[in-house]
């Protein structure tokens, strides 16, 4: 074989692996909401502008920003951000990429590459709704909710406990989260605005126009903030008289059973409207929480699109003159809006229904502990078609007592341990048992 | 160089053992053992070691000599036109059967030890792999599981006591799973709608060691990471009642999420 | 005997005469040689795609979830080129399917079975041409569903091994599971043919223990194929049912995964287990067996002297073939099986080692008394033996059941079957490539090329494959996306790390062999009849051969490794010359 005619080959296989091999990819950005840009036909420069807003308020997944009015803490925004692999030398870095981006998303939409294939989905933070913390319904969660499911994980789902990581690394990822959650609410008040109240042509640009940056730093991101700082105050403290006794004698912890059963299947409560007569969950199941009903919302808009430009296309038929040529804009706009619906629609995940929670698993997703479970029943979950029993807020009145909810407690405690709840031994099934208990 | 190949076959019994004899200086060998019976694994695995490292030698070294010594560039002699010879084939049939007929039997008392030898006690925790957590549920105080006062935790962080016999109960809730720990050399597969029973003692007082998921159970399979936590048994016991509380709260305090 | 008579060869001549068009001479050729090789090209390229899912592999194993390349800039530039974890797990998945199932099993058996077994047997094709062509294309149905696969939802992801019920929970397992039974059909067709061919079509002469080590290989490895591939077939459209018609042969009474709950129940997913390594416990010695034949062949022609111990390394491999279907459970000693089924297991694996280890002395007491020639297939062939005593030491500690508790499913078994499977068959692949290579293509290899790559290729992979056991010594597991995650391991990362390094530097080496390969094909020197000057008979045909094989009638005279004779002034003494007049044979021919 020829000697140079080898070496030039092995050069020129070896040059086009490496080429082809160390294509790096770019630093990820932050993607918009694009369901709610879509739904809202936002103009292209108005989505720009909501980029460079949120650019400069929040920065990118590789620099976070800590905006002073925000409150959060750069440090640990900085731990969590940027790649897995960097060489921040001693310094901890990426552990949100590491830990939670593959299922939560870069954005935190709970999009991430692992979504699809999990069941139920994991959680969009963007709208700043979170299912299980001990605050009123329509307050936000606190630090402590945060780390809970962090450290606890949720059972029943494909969120795993977190608890073996080293404090300082929860603290940043739930700062992480908090910063990702307030992004996505002040994105969500950006495109409200741009959708009604921008014309085409309009400028949105906070860092030339002082009425603009009032608007969206006390306006929007005034009452973000309020929220999420007011969360602590806004923890529902049981009051001790409705507290049951620590080590109840049987009778007791019996007559309170017997009073949550009637809880449940009475009217006030009307548990088993949705967790059914048997409490395996089976009652109303074709209802959706809000992360899935916007998923389902715009699925169905989009459908309805069809037949709205259908319809117009009749009319056009019918009409003269000025008429004529409104209407046929009407269509352009309509087929327009279908199409970038249309694109987007299979980069969604499929709409599923809210299943109501069969009880007699023993599965608490929340938490199994009679506070958390006395949480879930007084301020429902947040999102969900779960409702709150107990009083919205502090001071305001609930359909049921803190007495009554604790009854309630009692008795969702006990169904696991129900004989109709535990494995039942069936003769065909007796031999499977390789060494018997 | 004539002989290249053949110091080039040589290099690979002296790495070979080399690797393995320099690898406990860097920390690269067995996990601590901090269990009462693992020590007879490690025995086992290092007169395998030893047996298969002569082995080794042996055969790599014979194969390195005589690619040096009958080289065909080198060697002048006639080849020895030989077809076999049936006393080597009936000495190294018997000697090797001999030898591994040893090491099959030397071990079954081992392995009987691990797998079949259930010791009649209680058992101290059922352990369900799910994915992907481990959750782990303990009897409670009135000692007998699945009854409404079973302490259930989903963390991960599992404590055990230390320094006496433990029985636990282990089961997979979805897929199969696998429940290793590394330090105290056992390892049980998990199936769904099987039983399955794990039993070792620690001899340390006090130590925390991993808890690795070793089957395939999903994306999530790395995951799974858990704590086992070794203490005395009036700690553990403690720390029981510290969980049954907290299990039982109906109020927040400070301290707790 | 063969059965065969000159005139009925003659005129399975004559039928062999007429010119056919492009696409039946070399698309749908029913010439054992044509299909071989269109074997050959297509399991060499599925080994650079398997080889690559390995480097994402490594990749992840060295730079946990930081920009991967190629994968990452094309399917996850949305997280800044980290894979997801679903992909890792696709990734080790179809490295294992593809290498196992597209590449070892028909290289060894479709590319050099087929090409092979005819002309060292003396016989003008295979006994089944049309059937022989068909377990050819039935491969190609094979790559579709396995290349398919890939783009359902995350892909096969529940390993090699598709245990249930995780492999019940994804939807690529489907196309896999068809991949699965092509494969098996092809494979099932070959040892048919190949049984059938070698029983009844050998020479005039040519009796059994007259037959080259590569044919006994192979004859023992149909009949392996033959009786083990059933069950795997079975258990195939057992899965396929399960994940399609709702049937629960795998799944138990109650059972959800993934909040979904399943109808069916009362299965058992320990049945898989049993019946999967039913078939591949055998699979792993068809994936050896034929590489040992030909590693034979080609000492005893390079150390120009006769084997040492024919008949004892004939029993051997019937040994390990027959040992290897009563092994099958010691890949399932810790999976909840009975632990007394698990002695019974031990005791046989401890003895599979007994039949390996015979041969590894013959081969020694083979380059004893040699006069070495080392040409590149005798480098690799004697890297088989040197690497395969490493392999088979290695299997004795995972037998040991105590032992295996700690080391089950960790790099150590990783290190064990890559020191077997690469370090072993596929470096005996190489050999029988460089080898046989004048035969196929009338045209010799570059040899100073082909020692380099053979010296990169073995440097590389014992860099790559033995620092493994050291991981499985403490305990790394195997299949983990992020092993870092845990303490015990967190200090391997430079370990590992080396390992990915030397991985790509031997990935890289093999483009050399690829330039050697398809330059040699067109531009390589022109080769004889018997440039090795070997003894078997493929070597009296032309090179390469043309429709019907041999331009005479081959009778023989004696076995296939009378190197060194005394009876001939030349150090070799091909199967089919007749011996000296004047000199009686010295040999009994045996």
């Amino acid at each position: 074989m020829n000697d140079r005619y080898s070496m030039r080959a092995l050069a020129l296989v070896t040059a086009t692996a490496a080429l082809v091999g160390c294509g790096k990819s770019d630093p990820p950005p932050f993607r918009l909401n694009m369901t709610n840009v879509v739904a809202k036909q936002i103009a292209p420069e108005h989505q720009q502008a909501i980029a460079n807003i949120l650019g400069a308020m929040f920065g990118t997944p590789d620099e976070p920003i800590a905006l002073k009015e925000t409150g959060l803490d750069q440090k640990k925004l900085d731990m969590a951000a940027g790649p897995v692999w960097s060489d921040k030398v001693g310094a901890k870095h990426g552990l949100y990429r590491r830990h939670c981006v593959h299922c939560h998303g870069i954005s935190g939409d709970g999009r991430g590459p692992t979504a699809a294939v999990l069941n139920p989905y994991p959680r969009d933070y963007r709208m700043g709704v979170f299912k299980f913390k001990s605050t009123y319904t329509a307050a936000e969660p606190t630090n402590l909710d945060l780390t809970k499911t962090l450290h606890e994980g949720i059972p029943g789902t494909a969120m795993p406990s977190f608890a073996l990581l080293p404090p300082d690394e929860v603290a940043a990822l739930v700062e992480y989260v908090k910063y990702l959650s307030i992004r996505g609410q002040m994105e969500r008040l950006l495109e409200d605005h741009a959708s009604v109240e921008l014309n085409a042509g309009d400028k949105f640009d906070p860092a030339n126009d002082p009425a603009v940056q009032k608007l969206v730093m006390q306006d929007m991101l005034g009452p973000i903030m309020e929220s999420w700082n007011g969360a602590k105050e806004q923890v529902i403290n049981p009051e001790d008289a409705s507290i049951p006794p620590d080590n109840r004698p049987a009778k007791e912890l019996e007559a309170s059973v017997k009073a949550g059963r009637e809880l449940f299947y009475g009217t006030r409560a009307n548990c088993v409207k949705c967790h059914g007569p048997t409490a395996l969950g089976d009652g109303q199941q074709d209802d959706y929480d809000v992360w899935n009903k916007a998923i389902n919302d715009f699925f169905k808009a989009t459908d309805d699109k069809i037949g709205q430009i259908a319809s117009l296309k009749t009319d056009l038929a019918k009409a003269q003159g000025d008429d004529a040529t409104q209407i046929r804009q009407q269509i352009v706009d309509a087929q327009k809006e279908f199409n970038e619906r249309h694109a987007l629609l299979s980069s969604l995940l499929l709409p599923r229904n809210a299943i109501p929670r069969n009880l007699r698993e023993g599965v608490f997703r929340g938490g199994r502990r009679p506070i958390d479970v006395f949480w879930r029943i007084s301020s429902g979950i947040p999102g969900t078609p779960m409702p709150a029993s107990g009083p919205a807020g502090e001071g305001a009145q609930g359909t049921l007592t803190q007495k009554e909810i604790w009854q309630i407690v009692d008795y969702v405690h006990s169904l696991p341990f129900e004989p109709a709840s535990l494995p039942q031994k069936r003769p065909i099934n007796a031999s499977e048992v390789s060494t018997g208990e | 160089m004539k002989h290249f190949w053949a110091l080039l076959f040589l290099l690979v019994p002296i790495f070979g053992v080399l690797t393995f004899v320099l690898a406990p200086y860097y920390n690269h060998s067995f996990p601590r053992d901090i269990s009462e019976n693992g020590r007879v694994i490690d025995q086992l695995f290092y007169f395998i070691l030893y047996l298969t490292g002569v082995l080794f030698v042996a055969t790599e070294g014979a194969l390195f000599y005589f690619m040096w010594k009958y080289n065909g560039r080198t060697n002048r002699e006639p080849v020895k036109y030989s077809h076999g010879s049936h006393t080597l084939e009936v000495v190294w049939t018997i000697l090797p059967a001999v030898t591994l007929l040893f090491i099959a039997i030397y071990q079954m008392n081992a392995w009987a030890d691990a797998k079949m030898r259930k010791p009649d006690i209680p058992v101290t925790a059922e352990i369900t792999g799910r994915q992907f957590n481990w959750d782990v549920r303990y009897p409670g105080p009135d000692g007998i599981l699945h009854t409404p006062d079973d302490i259930i935790l989903v963390d991960g962080e599992i404590h055990f006591p230390a320094g006496e016999e433990i029985l636990l109960s282990i089961k997979a809730a979805d897929v199969l799973h696998s429940f290793f720990l590394p330090n105290i050399r056992m390892k049980q597969d998990v199936v769904p709608g099987m039983q399955q029973y794990m039993w070792f003692k620690c001899r340390e007082s006090k130590a925390e060691v991993d808890i690795v998921c070793a089957e395939l159970c999903g994306w999530g399979h790395y995951k799974m990471s858990g704590r086992a936590t070794f203490e005395p048994r009036s700690e553990f016991n403690a720390w029981l009642a510290k969980k049954s509380a907290e299990q039982q709260a109906h109020r927040i305090t400070q301290a707790t999420p | 005997m063969s059965t065969i008579t000159a005139d009925s060869h003659a005129h399975a001549h004559g039928e062999h005469a007429h010119v056919g068009s492009f696409l039946s001479t070399y698309v749908f050729s029913r010439d054992h040689k044509v299909i071989g090789i269109q074997f050959l090209f297509s399991t060499l390229v599925w080994f650079f795609i398997g080889g690559l899912l390995a480097l994402g592999v490594r990749w992840q194993l060295a730079y946990p979830w930081s920009d991967m390349p190629i994968l990452g800039k094309l399917l996850f530039s949305a997280q800044g080129g980290q894979i997801a974890p679903e992909t890792y797990t696709m990734l080790f998945t179809m490295h294992a399917s593809v290498m196992i199932f597209l590449v070892i099993i028909p290289i060894l058996a479709g590319a050099f079975g087929n090409f092979l077994i005819p002309l060292m047997i003396g016989a003008d094709d295979m006994a089944f041409p049309t059937l022989n062509m068909l377990s050819y294309w039935f491969m190609w149905p094979a790559f579709a569903a396995f290349g398919a696969s890939f783009f359902i939802g995350t892909g096969p992801m529940s390993g090699w091994t598709s245990y249930p019920p995780l492999s019940l929970t994804i939807e690529a397992q489907k196309f896999w599971l068809v991949g699965l039974t092509c494969v098996g059909v092809s494979s099932m067709m070959g040892s048919v043919n190949y049984l059938t061919t070698i029983i009844q079509m050998r020479a005039p002469g040519m009796t059994m223990f007259r037959l080259p080590m590569t044919i006994w290989a192979m004859f023992i490895t149909a009949v392996l194929q033959a009786f083990a591939l059933p069950v795997l077939t079975a258990a195939g459209f057992m899965q396929l049912a399960d994940l399609t018609l709702g049937t629960g042969f795998f799944i138990p009474e109650g059972w959800s995964a993934n909040n979904t709950l399943h109808a069916a129940g009362g299965g058992q997913p320990l049945l898989w287990q049993h019946l999967f390594w039913f078939y591949s416990h055998p699979a792993v010695y068809i994936m050896i067996l034929p590489a040992m034949g030909m590693v034979s062949d080609i000492i005893a022609c390079f150390a120009r002297k006769p084997l040492f111990g024919y008949k004892p390394m004939v029993y051997s491999i019937a040994g390990i073939a027959g040992l290897g279907f009563i092994v099958w459970g010691h890949h399932m000693f810790v999976s909840g099986m009975s632990p007394v089924l698990g002695m019974t297991f031990m005791v046989a694996t401890m003895f599979i080692a007994l039949p390996s280890a015979i041969k590894v002395f013959n081969w020694l007491g083979t380059i004893w008394g040699a006069k070495i020639q080392f040409t590149t297939p005798m480098l690799f062939a004697l890297s088989f033996v040197a690497m395969f005593i490493i392999g088979g030491l290695s299997g004795i500690f995972m037998a040991a059941t105590p032992v295996d508790i700690f080391i089950h499913d960790t790099y150590f078994i990783v290190a064990h079957f890559h020191y077997v499977l690469f370090a072993g068959t596929a470096m005996g692949v190489f050999g029988a490539i460089y080898f046989w290579f004048p035969k196929m293509f009338g045209r010799m290899m570059n040899e100073e090329w082909g020692k380099v790559h053979f010296f990169l290729t073995f440097v590389f992979l014992n860099c790559v494959f033995y620092p493994m056991h050291i991981l499985g010594w403490v305990g790394f597991p195997r299949r983990l996306a992020d092993p870092y995650h845990y303490e015990t391991f967190r200090h391997l990362l430079a370990l590992n790390q080396f390992i990915t390094w030397c991985a790509i530097l031997m990935v890289a080496s093999q483009i050399i062999f690829a330039i050697n390969f398809f330059y040699s094909i067109f531009f390589g020197p022109v080769a004889g009849r018997n440039p090795w000057h070997s003894n078997t008979l493929e070597w009296q045909a032309p090179s390469p051969p043309g429709h019907g094989n041999f331009d005479f009638q081959p009778v023989i005279y004696r076995g296939p490794y009378e190197y060194g004779s005394p009876e001939v002034d030349i150090d070799y003494y091909p199967q089919t010359m007749p011996p000296p007049q004047n000199r009686p044979a010295a040999v009994p021919a045996h």
